[in-house]
């Protein structure tokens, strides 16, 4: 007990005697580095290690067996340059962000806006929302195949509902496909969206809702001067992330429709999956990669500081 | 958020809801229904029956529960390093682990590729572990630290003028205060191990260390692409996630709304 109480008031007595300045305090936290070291040592040593490791592989020629590959220098980034495959899955890209990206922030605001409303069995329709985040793309893959299938579940609806007209081959053409692909993610991802805008909806103060409402604002002018303002920061991770998300996607495209057809749902994941795996263009695939991170690194990086600018704090 | 007072609107309300939320229903629906056409439960029991389904989920099982033990080990850490201790230079080291975000899996195929082989990993649960957990991590340190944030600093330095060390302070006030996000984190890294499909196909080759998200192309070979097998294996493999979710909803939702995306 005597031990404590000696150790204890040593570090007192110092912040007593030295609380002059504001940075006192923080000199007397304990280091953190040991704390943060197995992080750093997992992610910066297993991936940074991997990304000089691609940098290396995309200087090569290289069939990813051949123990003596031939070192091109940056002819896999110039014949890259003028592939008209790499530039559809730019453009694939594109527009895949767009779209998921809007109508995912319009669903997940109604639907957070709704559910913090007064309705009867919120509890359902969450749960209901967030199932399609918990299963794999890799087990839904076969239901939609089935879905969007000529005989399938989509049509069949379309005829029952009087739209028989529309009915389609969805999948299996290529002015379709890459919207389908896209309707798949906004039904997987949605219910993402849509928790982490109930959970920052929570965190708007009530009071202010209220005082708006005695100065009579209607529900949807304090939906825009009031819900959306205060959701802002969410909306700029979640474009990030959906950013981010858009230039990964993998498993929906490939597991649904192997980026085809004609390669009308070829993402640049895909494609470089196709190069390195299936074609074994080892160092094709590896420049496309690295072309790949330093899209996403500068999308992240301009979004966070115009995200910042507008938010007016540093 | 939305004030309605009269009875009519509160429906209008509700109509809206399930109008919107039934697109969401409806391939939930179609693969349970899909699941039992034709031989009913029986599809059920065909698929349950096959032998060597059970080492599909014992792989997952074993991978996933790896992959959060790490992972929640080294985000608590982390976040409570880079929230509440001395680092100089702290936020160098902490977008050196947020660039890892942006870093897609495939990426990675090729030099783990290599790597893996040449450390003896190839074919082992390790190269598909270590990987996911590396992915998983840093997003894991963005929610916790945001949390970690929250709790007032005056609770660490009561601590320590008491006399506790940073120790002691990690295990008497991080680990239960971070409950609610520790709850998020567990989600969120089950989905990634669990749902991953390009690890595991690249990495594990030989059939018997195979995950469950290889299952549907596993049944497509076995029974000949029947697809009432075939989703019937879909619902087998998506029940733990979704009862995982559901028992653990609440303080998933409380983690969020603490520790949300800033």
């Amino acid at each position: 007990m005597a031990g404590t109480t000696i150790a204890s008031a040593r570090p007192t007595a110092r912040e007593a005697g030295a609380d002059s300045g504001p940075g006192t305090r923080r000199r007397l936290r304990p280091a953190g580095y040991l704390w943060i070291l197995p992080a750093l040592v997992l992610c910066v040593g297993l991936i940074y290690y991997c990304i000089a490791y691609t940098a290396v592989i995309s200087t090569w020629d290289w069939d990813g067996i051949d123990p003596f590959p031939e070192k091109v220098g940056a002819e896999n980034y110039v014949r890259i340059a003028q592939d008209p495959i790499f530039w559809r899955t730019i453009r694939h890209t594109v527009v895949f962000f767009v779209v998921t990206f809007v109508v995912q922030t319009a669903l997940g605001v109604v639907f957070a806006v709704l559910l913090h409303s007064r309705v009867w069995l919120g509890v359902v329709y969450k749960v209901i929302i967030f199932i399609p985040v918990v299963l794999a793309p890799a087990i839904t893959a076969p239901v939609f195949r089935r879905l969007y299938a000529p005989d399938g579940q989509f049509n069949w609806v379309l005829e029952h509902v009087g739209l028989g007209g529309l009915a389609q081959p969805w999948l299996g053409q290529e002015s379709t496909a890459l919207p389908v692909i896209m309707a798949i993610t906004v039904w997987q991802w949605t219910g993402l969206t849509f928790v982490l805008y109930f959970a920052a909806m929570s965190q708007i103060d009530p009071s202010v809702l209220e005082a708006a409402r005695i100065d009579g604002a209607g529900n949807l002018r304090i939906l825009a001067s009031i819900i959306w303002p205060g959701v802002r920061g969410t909306t700029v991770a979640l474009g990030i992330l959906s950013a981010i998300g858009a230039l990964k996607t993998f498993d929906v495209p490939y597991l649904v429709a192997v980026g085809g057809p004609n390669y009308a749902t070829e993402f640049l994941g895909t494609y470089i999956y196709r190069k390195t795996i299936a074609q074994s263009h080892v160092g094709y695939g590896a420049a496309l990669s690295v072309i790949l991170l330093v899209l996403a690194l500068t999308f992240a990086i301009i979004m966070q500081v115009r995200g910042r600018e507008k938010d007016g704090v540093s | 958020m939305f004030e309605v007072r009269s009875r009519g609107a509160r429906l209008l309300l509700q109509l809206v809801v399930t109008l919107l939320v039934l697109p969401f229903l409806f391939p939930l629906v179609a693969m349970v229904q899909g699941s039992l056409a034709g031989d009913g439960w029986g599809n059920y029991a065909a698929v349950l029956a096959v032998p060597g389904l059970w080492r599909f989920f014992v792989n997952t099982v074993v991978i996933a529960a790896s992959v959060i033990v790490i992972v929640y080990a080294v985000t608590m850490l982390a976040a409570y390093g880079f929230s509440k201790l001395h680092i100089r230079g702290r936020e160098i080291y902490f977008w050196l682990l947020l660039a890892c975000l942006t870093l897609p899996e495939v990426v990675l195929l090729a030099p783990l590729f290599t790597t893996a082989q040449a450390f003896g990993f190839f074919d082992t649960y390790w190269a598909v572990i270590l990987p996911l957990a590396a992915l998983q991590v840093p997003f894991a340190v963005l929610l916790t630290r945001n949390f970690v944030n929250g709790i007032p600093d005056e609770l660490f330095e009561a601590a320590r003028v008491d006399g506790a060390s940073a120790v002691r302070g990690f295990i008497h006030l991080i680990v239960p205060l971070t409950r609610p996000i520790a709850a998020a984190i567990l989600i969120f890294t089950l989905i990634g191990a669990w749902n991953n499909y390009l690890m595991p196909l690249v990495f594990l080759q030989s059939p018997e260390m195979q995950t469950i998200t290889l299952v549907p192309q596993f049944f497509v070979g076995q029974f000949s692409n029947d697809q009432t097998k075939i989703l019937a294996s879909a619902v087998l493999t998506a029940i733990p996630e979704v009862v995982a979710y559901l028992c653990l909803q609440r303080l998933f939702e409380r983690g969020l709304a603490a520790g949300a995306l800033k």
